[in-house]
């Protein structure tokens, strides 16, 4: 696929995101804000119960930072109405029109994830900048360009990852569960749910081997300063080497699913 | 251009017993059954050549067509169009074929058509020039053009298909696929349709698979048809010789003048066939070919005949009964 066709459907999917005011505009502010009222309640109160001064190396204080960057990058790499879209193309038939196209299927998939991005894109720059303007947090101008480089990583690789599982469609007619997994599983072990630091010592270690840090945790932690380019330099690779194996399962599963696939209808 | 040697394909679908034992027992043992959708058929289809493809619902029309646009895999078989092997998937492949599906949706529905148009002259690399030309002549024969920037969600049917048509053959496809493309539409929409696939196919001359349940389209569309049952081809030839190699039967509508005097007794009439209808204004028979003459001559001498007419019978009867024959023999 050439970047300007790439631009040029991920340009379409952005207008088509766009003509749904109602939803781009709840997804923008409730999305975010729903999200961070509950994780500051249940912190604060977590805090203050236990006394503790610092969990995980967090005082209450930078652990709200933290939340509020891997909530705004999460929003990014998840993404919000994408989550089955292949497994639905697949499942309702959609799929025909795309394997009629003299062009990659999963690459039109991305382009179009990439497309939707504009307004959790905005989400980040206006809750974020609103949160370092009325807060203590400070942001380097190299922890931002580290950051973006990671979502970008992170953002790609979850696709990667989501994909196979999707086309588990050509064999299931509900895919939804191993969705709610992948979902759960990154969530947990990608620093989502907690700073990864909260993990016991071996579960980190191992984690460091995995894809899912690298989706939520490395690029929120480097934009709050918790980490810098050494750390984030091997996590960046480690995520690009994920893409390239899963990338090449996706290849396997796809070609196999391929094989099964009735396009609806005989 | 379309080459097919003994395509077949098998489907696997589960079967599940009713009820809630149906429905436990099935999450632990679940049965397979083959379903033979296209079984062993060959054709060849020539540049400028609209072939029909007539069959009942799950005769195995649309899995052929899919076979053949690349999107489903064979069990068995060879196909080779434009000389590509379809379920390769090449983009040279793909670059120059269409497929026009009329119970699915091809357009992104959310967008005016225009959006649509630009990103598929993207998808197919249609220069601008190219682009510009045959987008001005497809919305102006199918008379679109006022249309193109309202959101596809917003058109009626019938401009709707108009646009999935200008959307599958922006690129000049060589080779085109409709699968019912006049499904639901009116009379009026159904012929512009019609007639704007006998103009374009006069135009660029591609090769054309079409399917419907409309005889109008076939009739209308197609000098040559398949018939396909169960899977399988029981007839591929001229679509006149349907009608002499299987109607075995005419109809002759005798209209009568006003009359003082009774018709004929009816078992007189049915001497010759089946009486269709017996009134005072009008006779019709159903006769066999070889009696044709014998009853005419018989109604003209008998009847105040004010006008004759002989009918073959409609092709979509003719194959209705085709399929009928061959149902009941099967059973």
């Amino acid at each position: 696929m050439t970047p300007r066709l790439f631009l040029r459907i991920a340009g379409v999917e952005a207008r088509r995101r766009m003509s749904y005011r109602a939803d781009f505009w709840l997804n923008l502010v409730v999305g975010f804000a729903a999200k961070f009222g509950l994780l500051y309640f249940v912190w604060t109160a977590m805090f203050r119960e236990s006394g503790a001064a610092t969990m995980g190396g967090y005082t209450l204080d930078s652990m709200l930072v933290y939340y509020v960057a891997v909530l705004l990058v999460s929003q990014i790499i998840i993404g919000a109405g994408f989550e089955s879209e292949v497994a639905t193309d697949i499942y309702e038939g959609g799929l025909n029109r795309y394997l009629v196209f003299p062009t990659s299927y999963f690459w039109f998939k991305y382009a179009q994830r990439v497309g939707m991005l504009l307004p959790v894109v905005l989400q980040f720059f206006v809750f974020g900048g609103l949160f370092v303007l009325f807060s203590d947090a400070t942001i380097s101008l190299s922890g931002l360009v580290m950051c973006v480089v990671a979502i970008a990583v992170g953002h790609l690789l979850f696709f990667t990852m989501s994909f196979p599982l999707q086309n588990v469609a050509f064999w299931a007619d509900n895919v939804w569960s191993l969705q709610v997994a992948l979902r759960l599983t990154t969530s947990l072990l990608g620093g989502l749910m907690f700073p990864v630091t909260l993990f016991p010592d071996w579960l980190q270690a191992v984690n460091a081997w995995l894809p899912f840090h690298v989706l939520f945790g490395v690029p929120a932690e480097v934009l709050v300063g918790k980490i810098g380019f050494a750390e984030w330099l091997p996590a960046v690779a480690l995520g690009i080497a994920w893409i390239i194996a899963v990338g090449l399962l996706d290849r396997v599963v796809w070609r196999r699913g391929n094989l099964q696939y009735s396009g609806i209808g005989i | 251009m379309i080459r097919v040697r003994s395509l077949s394909k098998t489907y696997y679908v589960h079967k599940k017993a009713p009820g809630l034992m149906g429905s436990v027992r099935s999450l632990f043992v679940r049965k397979k059954t083959p379903k033979d959708a296209v079984k062993a058929v060959s054709l060849d289809v020539a540049e400028g050549e609209i072939l029909g493809l007539v069959g009942p619902n799950g005769a195995g029309k649309t899995t052929l067509v899919k076979m053949l646009a690349g999107i489903i895999f064979p069990t068995s078989g060879e196909a080779s169009v434009l000389g590509h092997t379809p379920w390769e998937r090449d983009n040279e492949f793909r670059r120059q074929i269409a497929l026009i599906m009329g119970q699915k949706a091809q357009l992104w529905w959310d967008l005016p058509a225009a959006d649509c148009f630009l990103l598929l002259k993207e998808i197919y690399r249609i220069p601008d020039e190219k682009y510009a030309e045959n987008l001005e002549y497809l919305s102006t024969v199918l008379d679109v053009k006022k249309d193109l920037n309202v959101q596809v969600r917003r058109l009626s049917l019938g401009e709707r298909m108009k646009m999935e048509l200008i959307a599958a053959l922006l690129h000049e496809p060589r080779v085109v696929f409709l699968d019912e493309p006049t499904i639901g539409l009116d009379l009026t929409a159904q012929r512009a349709i019609r007639d704007f696939i006998l103009e374009y196919r006069e135009r660029h001359k591609p090769a054309m698979i079409l399917t419907s349940h409309y005889m109008e389209d076939i009739e209308r569309l197609c000098k040559r048809i398949v018939i396909i049952q169960d899977g399988a081809f029981i007839y591929d030839g001229q679509l006149d010789d349907v009608v002499k190699t299987y109607a075995k039967r005419k109809v002759i509508t005798a209209h009568l003048r006003k009359q003082d005097g009774s018709l004929p007794e009816r078992r007189e009439l049915e001497r010759f066939g089946e009486v269709l209808e017996e009134t005072d204004l009008q006779v019709r028979l159903s006769v066999e070919r070889p009696r044709v003459a014998e009853a005419s001559g018989y109604l003209l001498e008998n009847l105040p005949v004010a006008d004759l007419a002989i009918d073959e019978t409609d092709v979509g009867t003719i194959i209705e009964q085709i399929f009928q024959e061959r149902r009941e023999q099967a059973e």
